[in-house]
């Protein structure tokens, strides 16, 4: 593990805690810092963080606080930002 | 590679304890609290009931890293590891890698007590944008 997926997952952490303290402004912060090494670094990001982060405005996603979550009978579970972004998984 | 004296400049500082020894403004000497935000020029340290903003430029700060005792160990070997690394990278840009050595030689100056371990860093050595910091050496793939 180097140094950029290292420091990619204290930024995880850091965003959580951030947006479970409602600090949503400053996760922000830490998501956008830590897409940004993995982009730098070319080294991807955990499957957790993409799952828990919104691609339109970088929030880090709690469901039920500023996420919502609904299962589909297709096979998939659906996740809402607050901001009104919609992402699909498969599961 | 974990959090170690000698990693540290090419690591995240956000979340660490951090205390401010040394400052070009005198009013910012012993500022003390946890990096929430990190800029080019500054770190905002949350110091309890207020953020104050900290130019690195000029300032020293002292760096809290909790330490276990197999980081410990680790450190010394990741330390050595990267050590080893900017000497096998030094031809290649002199100057940044000269940087780097006298970051680790100067960060190398660390107390040690009860699990924590502090790190004297020099704020010249962290004037970069945030992200960029930890490619300096040479883990990056396009070398
Ligand atoms: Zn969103």
């Amino acid at each position: 593990m180097n140094i950029a997926e290292e420091r990619i997952d204290r930024l995880h952490a850091l965003a959580r805690e951030a947006a479970s303290d409602r600090d949503h402004e400053r996760a922000r912060e830490y998501v956008r810092l830590a897409r940004r090494v993995a982009e730098r670094n070319r080294c991807g990001l955990p499957k957790a963080f993409r799952r828990f982060t919104c691609d339109d405005c970088d929030a880090y996603l709690l469901p039920g606080v500023n996420a919502r979550v609904r299962t589909r009978a297709g096979g998939h579970v659906v996740v809402r930002c607050d901001c009104g972004a919609t992402k699909r998984y498969p599961y | 590679m974990p959090l170690t004296p000698e990693t540290l400049t090419r690591h995240e500082l956000n979340g660490l304890h951090v205390e401010v020894v040394d400052a070009a403004n005198p009013d910012l000497v012993g500022i003390a609290g946890r990096t929430v935000v990190e800029t080019m020029h500054t770190l905002m340290v949350d110091d309890g009931s207020r953020v104050r903003q900290v130019p690195k430029r000029g300032a020293t700060f002292e760096f809290e890293i909790p330490r276990t005792d197999e980081a410990a160990g680790a450190a010394k070997a990741s330390g050595t590891a990267s050590k080893l690394r900017s000497d096998t990278t030094g031809g290649f840009d002199a100057s940044q890698s000269d940087r780097l050595a006298d970051s680790s030689s100067a960060a190398s100056r660390s107390g040690n007590c009860e699990g924590v371990a502090y790190v004297t860093v020099d704020g010249a050595q962290l004037l970069s944008r945030p992200a960029l910091r930890t490619e300096t050496t040479g883990d990056s793939k396009w070398r």
